[in-house]
């Protein structure tokens, strides 16, 4: 099955089978959520991803509170590679004059989105030399840099997450400050949820607007520049996936294309209920009463 | 036709919600290895039937290991 899965999807990385959860267990991830007597699902993982460096230490690590969030492939690689690598075809757009310059670009699937993919806005700013931006907490009646993402209704932007700032030392007026300088990069995470591009039904418009706002005030060591708002926007494309409609359970979405796992669905049922027949009935039972119990909800 | 709802995320999926299949990873549930900590070592079968033994063969190699719950729904 996974022979067959991997060729179609053209998955160039080996594909394991973990058959009776040994190896989820021994890492501790066992959705004990599900049932012992679910014969349909018990021994799924809570789904998540470890990024090691050669030593075989773990650098990073991507778990989500939803099994509907999931992350751009390419954060994986800038989390082995500790930088951002940005492909050619991530869409970028960039303002500002010769004291600041603001770049935004969007990490993942080439700025495309999917209902719960993670991307990342990538906002660089290039400083002059002898310029530098507050890091929070900035001096009094000084603006530190915030950077804020907007997008229409159903986009979902998380934290921004900052650099570490360098300490400069003023020793005329006796003060630490907390600083960037040069080049640096904020990051700030983003997905769509239902609302906007939802896996269930089609989508209702082919692209969306992001916005990036990053307000900052830049100084020298001397004096300070006006402080400033930069406003950016790209566009980005929804994509549209294909859930294929299986009778018993209609998937969970997510797939690319082409891959029809019916006839595999199929194999691992009529598996599941020679090996627990009991507990298949169960699982039946359980799922006809959920959807009784949604339609009772709906009809409210 | 299948059920759709929309979950406390804001997602939506073809199953009612409740349905064992949608659960999240609950509050305060462990991840597994932390930052800093080596990966546990297993040895598992590849799609072509191939044991795979994790740190030995992927050598001097960086790796990225991610667990998903089913290449078929």
């Amino acid at each position: 099955m996974l022979a067959e899965f991997s060729e179609k999807q053209k998955i160039p990385y080996p594909l394991l089978s973990d058959v009776d959860s040994e190896v989820i267990r021994a890492f501790g991830i066992l959705n004990d959520t599900v049932e012992p007597g679910d014969a349909m699902l018990y021994g799924i993982p809570y789904p998540g991803t470890y990024v090691c460096d050669e030593a075989g230490v773990v650098v990073a690590k991507f778990f989500h509170e939803s099994y509907k969030k999931r992350d751009s492939a390419e954060l994986y690689i800038d989390a082995a590679l500790g930088r951002v690598v940005l492909d050619e075809a991530a869409p970028s757009v960039s303002h500002g004059d010769e004291d600041v310059q603001v770049t935004v670009a969007v990490q993942g699937g080439s700025g495309s989105l999917r209902q719960g993919i993670v991307r990342q806005a990538i906002v660089r700013f290039d400083l002059a030399d002898g310029l530098h931006l507050y890091g929070p907490p900035a001096p009094e009646g000084m603006i530190p840099l915030a950077v804020t993402l907007k997008g229409p209704p159903g986009l979902v932007a998380e934290a921004a997450e900052l650099p570490p700032t360098e300490t400069l030392h003023l020793a005329d007026m006796g003060i630490d400050l907390e600083v960037w300088s040069g080049s640096f990069e904020v990051r700030v995470p983003f997905y769509a949820v239902g609302e906007l591009a939802s896996e269930t039904r089609p989508l209702d418009v082919d692209s969306v607007i992001l916005e990036v706002q990053a307000r900052f005030q830049a100084c020298d060591d001397n004096t300070c520049l006006l402080p400033r708002t930069e406003s950016l926007s790209l566009e980005l494309p929804l994509e549209a996936i294909d859930v294929p409609n299986i009778d018993l359970h209609t998937g969970h979405g997510q797939r690319e294309g082409a891959y029809d796992g019916t006839p595999h669905l199929r194999r691992l049922l009529l598996r599941k209920i020679r090996q627990h027949p009991l507990g298949f009935l169960r699982y039946l039972r359980k799922h006809r009463r959920l959807i009784k119990e949604a339609k009772a909800r709906r009809a409210d | 036709m299948a059920i759709v709802e929309r979950d406390e995320f804001g997602f939506d999926a073809p199953a009612p919600l409740n349905h064992p299949g949608r659960a999240g990873l609950p509050q305060g549930h462990g991840t597994g290895p932390e930052v800093g900590e080596r990966l546990p070592d297993f040895e598992l079968p590849d799609q072509t039937g191939r044991r795979i033994r994790f740190h030995e063969d992927r050598g001097e190699a960086k790796a990225v290991v991610v667990f998903y719950r089913s290449a078929v729904w």
